[in-house]
């Protein structure tokens, strides 16, 4: 299969289960909703060494959120349901809490599975916290020096899928990062997805463990790093001297097949070699993603 | 099973009639003929709902009243769940000691919307109540959790010993409202006469308040203009006779 010319390798993205929450974040301006949400995804780019991983999923008009103000909506991703509320206490009450004119919803109100994360964040009101109950859902008051913070008591919690991917194989480093802008282009906003590495774009993908050092869980993918191609079993073609990589976290493994429909084909562009993704023989993870059967 | 239960006024009472069986959660398991056989007090008379509304519809926990009933009393009075909505007026007690659900009464009501008992500490302990006209005296008065909501003005003491809770008022509030309250927010979009046992904390845009009037707005239908939603309230703290820990927020504009 080839698509601009670009070979779409035979291959499939293997993915794990997650738990994921989604924090709708409002502010008096999207700007201050924007500060928080950035603060709050921050340093959460992988599992392997953030403990979480979380990212924007899209812009929200004022229209579409709980208090009509603009808004933006968070995933918030973890590798078990201990630590997504562990996670999100800490972050929330550390990014979100203070923050000026904010306030914290729930963006998953039917699912059943419940955090308490607005419960948690209550005690810093010292006992002068207060709560209402509107439409059947309890919020929290707690007065701040600004005003008030108001948060959701609850926080829905999904399986989620963690590890979504493709690699953009390039014949330069210039046309790797084009193409790879291109691709995050194309999935930014799409709903129930983010791409948690910086700018949605992974330079440093990682194979499990190490070859020499026992205590790495993770350590560089030599197998795509192309200055390595003499030294290693390369899977890189000829002519390839750059691979950046696009790594997906999702809801649901459907919306990330439907990122990855939208990103590969935008990233297939001029001086991309072929694009591939990394698997781990189906021993990671139990979400296969076949790059030529999502594309068909 | 049907979609709702209505009631249809069919010999309007001459005196007070005291109707605390008809509960929106009680109906959901009577038929037409049982809901007919519930018991009333009609001028301290014993008598059956039957006597005085046509019944249509049953095992339903959606109930409609149709009629101007300004002599009804205690309609909702304990309910736990379910929509009771009235077309007309209503006497006293409307959602009386209620736990749940809601209550929708399309014009004015009596004294003590959701009140409490005859000797009891405590009103109603959960659910809403939307009144869109006027109410009586003590509408609120020693709640402990839920809503009522006013679009008209409100008598005297509105909220007065509130445990919990929230009250807004779209329309004026007599005088006393919140005395002795212990928790609990009263909102005012207009004026409201406040006890001198309240003191003034500051002016602020309440994030909970815009939330809660967009949710009238949109559950409710309640017409409540946008400058009310990301207003500003000036907080008032009290009953410090009390325990202080509530307030009456009143809107000082956008």
């Amino acid at each position: 299969m080839k698509i601009n010319g670009v070979a779409i390798a035979d291959t499939f993205a293997e993915a794990f289960t997650m738990r994921v929450a989604r924090i709708v974040i409002t502010g008096r301006t999207v700007k201050w909703a924007r500060e928080a949400a950035t603060k709050l995804t921050g340093f959460a780019t992988s599992v392997i060494g953030c403990k979480c991983e979380a990212g924007i999923e899209r812009e929200l008009a004022a229209a579409d959120t709980p208090d009509g103000r603009p808004g933006i909506s968070v995933l918030f991703f973890t590798m078990d349901k201990q630590s997504l509320p562990e996670q999100l206490i800490v972050r929330l009450g550390q990014t979100v809490l203070t923050c000026p004119t904010t306030a914290c919803f729930d963006g998953l109100p039917d699912v059943p599975d419940r955090l308490a994360i607005g419960k948690a964040l209550r005690v810093f009101g010292d006992g002068f916290q207060a709560s209402k109950v509107i439409g059947g859902k309890r919020y929290w008051r707690l007065p701040v020096m600004e005003g008030e913070f108001l948060v959701e008591e609850t926080f829905g919690m999904l399986k989620g899928v963690g590890g979504g991917n493709f690699l953009i194989l390039a014949d330069d480093a210039d046309a790797a990062l084009a193409a790879a802008e291109a691709a995050v282009d194309a999935m930014t906003s799409l709903p129930g997805v983010i791409l948690p590495f910086p700018g949605g774009v992974v330079r440093s993908g990682s194979k499990v463990g190490s070859k020499r050092y026992k205590s790495m869980v993770a350590t560089t993918n030599d197998p795509f790093d192309p200055t390595l191609r003499a030294i290693t079993e390369s899977q890189l073609p000829d002519g390839v001297n750059s691979v950046l990589e696009i790594v997906l976290d999702g809801t649901d493994a459907s919306s990330i097949e439907a990122a990855m429909r939208a990103g590969i084909p935008a990233a297939c562009l001029p001086g991309v070699n072929a694009i591939t993704a990394a698997n781990f023989g189906g021993k990671l993870g139990p979400h296969h993603f076949h790059l030529r059967k999502i594309l068909a | 099973m049907s979609d709702a239960v209505t009631l249809s006024l069919a010999e309007p009472p001459t005196q007070a009639l005291i109707a605390d069986c008809i509960a929106a959660d009680r109906f959901a398991g009577l038929d037409a003929k049982a809901i007919a056989e519930l018991p009333v007090v009609h001028g301290g008379r014993p008598g059956t709902l039957g006597e005085f509304f046509k019944v249509r519809g049953g095992h339903s926990s959606v109930v409609r009243i149709e009629g101007d009933l300004p002599q009804v009393e205690a309609i909702g009075a304990g309910m736990a769940g379910g929509e009771l909505t009235i077309d007309g007026s209503v006497g006293r007690d409307l959602g009386l000691a209620m736990s749940g659900g809601r209550i929708d009464a399309r014009s004015h009501a009596g004294d003590n919307v959701g009140g409490a008992r005859p000797g009891a500490a405590r009103g109603m302990t959960g659910g809403e109540i939307i009144v869109r006209g006027n109410v009586g005296d003590e509408a609120g008065a020693r709640m402990r959790r839920g809503l009522v909501v006013v679009t008209g003005d409100a008598g005297r003491g509105t909220g007065q010993g509130m445990i919990a809770g929230t009250v807004v008022l779209l329309g004026k509030a007599g005088p006393g409202a919140g005395r002795f309250l212990k928790r609990g927010s009263i909102v005012a979009l207009a004026p409201i006469d406040r006890p001198g046992t309240f003191r003034y904390a500051c002016t602020y845009r309440p994030p909970h308040v815009g939330l809660l009037l967009r949710y009238l707005r949109g559950r409710a239908g309640a017409q409540i203009a946008d400058r009310y939603m990301a207003g500003r309230y000036e907080r008032y703290c009290g009953d410090l006779a009390e325990l202080g820990k509530g307030e009456i927020l009143q809107w000082a504009g956008e």
